[in-house]
């Protein structure tokens, strides 16, 4: 199928079907294949209220489109589809489904922040780009990134006992993220790291005592019955409850912004 | 030697001329075509100007009435200079309402020309109602409010399309009109003022907000106002089925063609020449430049002289000009006017 500039197509506005009747008229076969129109028919003005809720977007509204955030960028050297300029842009006049066709490369921003320091509007593209990963998350446009899997559980963890157990956060995350914390024992760099705890060196001049007396036994322990037991802090009582009350009643003064708070 | 100085056109430029060379003591005729003092701010109805902010009727009224309550100033209003005979330090001007005035020099402060945006009929002006210009939407602003023209709701979403007739080859204006970025966020934001709920857009080729009115206009409309900027060059203007307006064109950033619907489409109109500059040319003997401009002469040590002696021109006559320069423009033609009678006078004696 022979289309003058068919790279301007989005494989989603092809639309094939095996049998197609239009007015009547069998046209399966040759006449199959439709184009949905590939121009755009309206803006969301107010889309850049929503990207401006998250920290980091509040001055998205700024930008003049100089491009000193595309061409400082570190991602974009590596990938050209990587353009902040671009995204802020479809931000500022609301062209969701635009961004939505980068879900999978906005989030590889690395926060080198090159971006912040050259904008000469303040614009701060580096929280934009944090802010459209929330906004992409928060309405299920992609999954649930690893880093607020984390903060989920943490949050979680602080509000029910006023403290965190390492081991409690760590296991929970590894589930969450779908990560084989026994295979990263055995194989991975969990083991590598517990066994880097011992004192190796006692053991090749023969100290047997000592060395057994430096393995990580202790602590590990400890840590396994808090996963049991589940300590809270001292008189923590209903401050958890408290707590999020409070952030809860901030947000919603604050409008929409959604944090792990809500989500935990 | 005669040392009058006459004036031609009572716009900013001739106004601040008059009130120079008055100020120095001079006889000033002052020549105006139409039947009312102040240019194009007063006969078009401007609201607020760039950059005081102040309203035309009042900044450009206290110029006009600098000069008619100055002694030393004559005004002929509904005239023309029909006829021009004599050099430098001794014209005479024949007027069309049959007198004649006696003069040393002549300042011509004749202005521009409104662009006509049926020039440019792809983007509906004369076809649709709702299609309006700057100086139209000057009048709403200056008249309280903003309304469609076809049916006087208050519009949702209005576009003003830069460049009407600027940096346009194929229709032979080869210039950048230079206020109307100005003007066009000035616009905005004060549809924004009138109309809260109005989301304004603004289409660009490059935005030329010049000197400080980069903060003062393009950025606080951007960010207070809440202006949309959309670089994309536009097609066309037509109708939809349901009244509204579609601007079809070529969104640059996003490389998509865009049909985008709107309540209120506003051309961003151009200075043109002043359509009697062919005539000017001819009565006062001067030449115009390619453009259709009048011609300056040499600049760094005769500035504001035209090709013929004793001739000054300045202000939006030369080329497009925002209001301020044009009131210095004027203040220099009457220093340099003044300045030759006198070094001639001293000469002669």
């Amino acid at each position: 199928m022979a289309i003058h500039e068919k790279s301007l197509i989005s494989p989603g506005d092809l639309i094939t079907t095996e049998k197609l009747v239009v007015d009547g008229v069998d046209v399966s076969g040759h006449w199959n294949t439709m184009m949905k129109p590939r121009y755009i028919s309206d803006y969301d003005p107010d889309f850049y209220k929503i990207i401006q809720s998250y920290p980091g977007g509040e001055n998205v509204h700024r930008c003049w489109q100089c491009g000193s955030c595309t061409n400082s960028c570190t991602m974009y050297a590596i990938n050209s589809d990587f353009n902040p300029r671009y995204w802020i842009y479809l931000t500022n006049l609301g062209m969701k489904d635009e961004i939505l066709k980068d879900r999978d490369i906005i989030w590889q921003c690395v926060s080198c922040n090159k971006c912040t320091n050259i904008c000469p509007k303040d614009v701060k593209p580096e929280g934009v780009m944090k802010a459209l990963q929330h906004w992409m998350e928060d309405e299920g446009h992609v999954g649930k990134s690893s880093a607020t899997l984390f903060d989920e559980e943490f949050t979680r963890q602080c509000l029910a006992r006023g403290r965190i157990e390492d081991t409690e956060v760590i296991h929970n995350f590894f589930t969450k993220t779908g990560q084989d914390l026994m295979q990263l024992i055995r194989k991975g760099w969990l083991g590598i790291m517990v066994a880097r705890m011992n004192k190796w060196p006692l053991l090749r001049e023969g100290r047997i005592g000592a060395f057994l007396a430096r393995m990580p036994i202790a602590g590990p322990l400890r840590m396994g019955l808090a996963m049991v037991f589940k300590p809270r802090t001292k008189s923590w009582g209903r401050t958890g409850e408290v707590l999020r009350q409070y952030v809860e009643e901030r947000q919603a003064k604050a409008g929409t912004i959604k944090t792990g708070i809500n989500r935990a | 030697m005669n040392d009058t100085v006459l004036i031609i056109g009572a716009g900013p430029t001739g106004l601040s001329a008059a009130a120079g060379a008055a100020a120095v003591g001079k006889r000033v005729v002052l020549v105006e075509k139409e039947n009312k003092l102040g240019g194009a701010p007063i006969l078009s109805g401007y609201a607020k100007l760039v950059p005081s902010g102040e309203w035309a009727k009042d900044a450009i009224g206290r110029m006009v009435k600098r000069v008619e309550d100055d002694s030393r100033v004559t005004i002929h209003k509904g005239a023309k200079v029909s006829r021009l005979d004599g050099d430098f330090g001794n014209f005479t001007a024949t007027l069309s309402n049959g007198q004649t005035v006696n003069a040393g020099a002549v300042i011509l402060a004749t202005g521009f020309t409104h662009f006509d945006s049926i020039n440019k009929p792809e983007w509906g002006f004369g076809t649709y109602e709702d299609v309006v210009t700057t100086t139209q939407v000057e009048q709403m602003v200056g008249a309280g409010k903003i309304a469609c023209p076809s049916d006087g709701r208050t519009p949702e979403r209005v576009c003003i399309l830069l460049c009407v007739g600027s940096r346009d080859r194929q229709i032979g204006r080869e210039w950048c009109s230079k206020i109307c970025c100005t003007v066009s966020t000035n616009l905005a934001m004060e549809i924004k003022e009138l109309s809260p709920k109005t989301d304004v857009y603004i289409y660009y080729m490059d935005i030329r907000t010049f000197g400080l009115y980069e903060d003062k206009f393009y950025w606080r409309a951007q960010e207070e106002f809440h202006t949309k900027f959309v670089k994309a060059r536009i097609a066309e203007v037509t109708k939809a089925p349901d009244g509204r307006l579609l601007v079809k064109g070529e969104d640059t950033l996003v490389k998509r063609p865009i049909v985008i619907p709107f309540d209120l489409v506003v051309h961003a109109i151009g200075m043109d020449p002043n359509l009697d500059n062919p005539e000017i040319a001819k009565v006062f003997g001067v030449e115009l430049e390619h453009h259709g401009f009048l011609q300056r002469g040499e600049h760094y040590t005769a500035t504001f002289s035209t090709t013929r002696r004793g001739i000054y021109v300045g202000g939006s006559a030369l080329a497009p000009e925002d209001i301020d320069t044009c009131i210095a423009h004027g203040l220099g033609m009457a220093v340099r006017a003044v300045g030759d009678l006198t070094s001639a006078a001293q000469k002669a004696a």
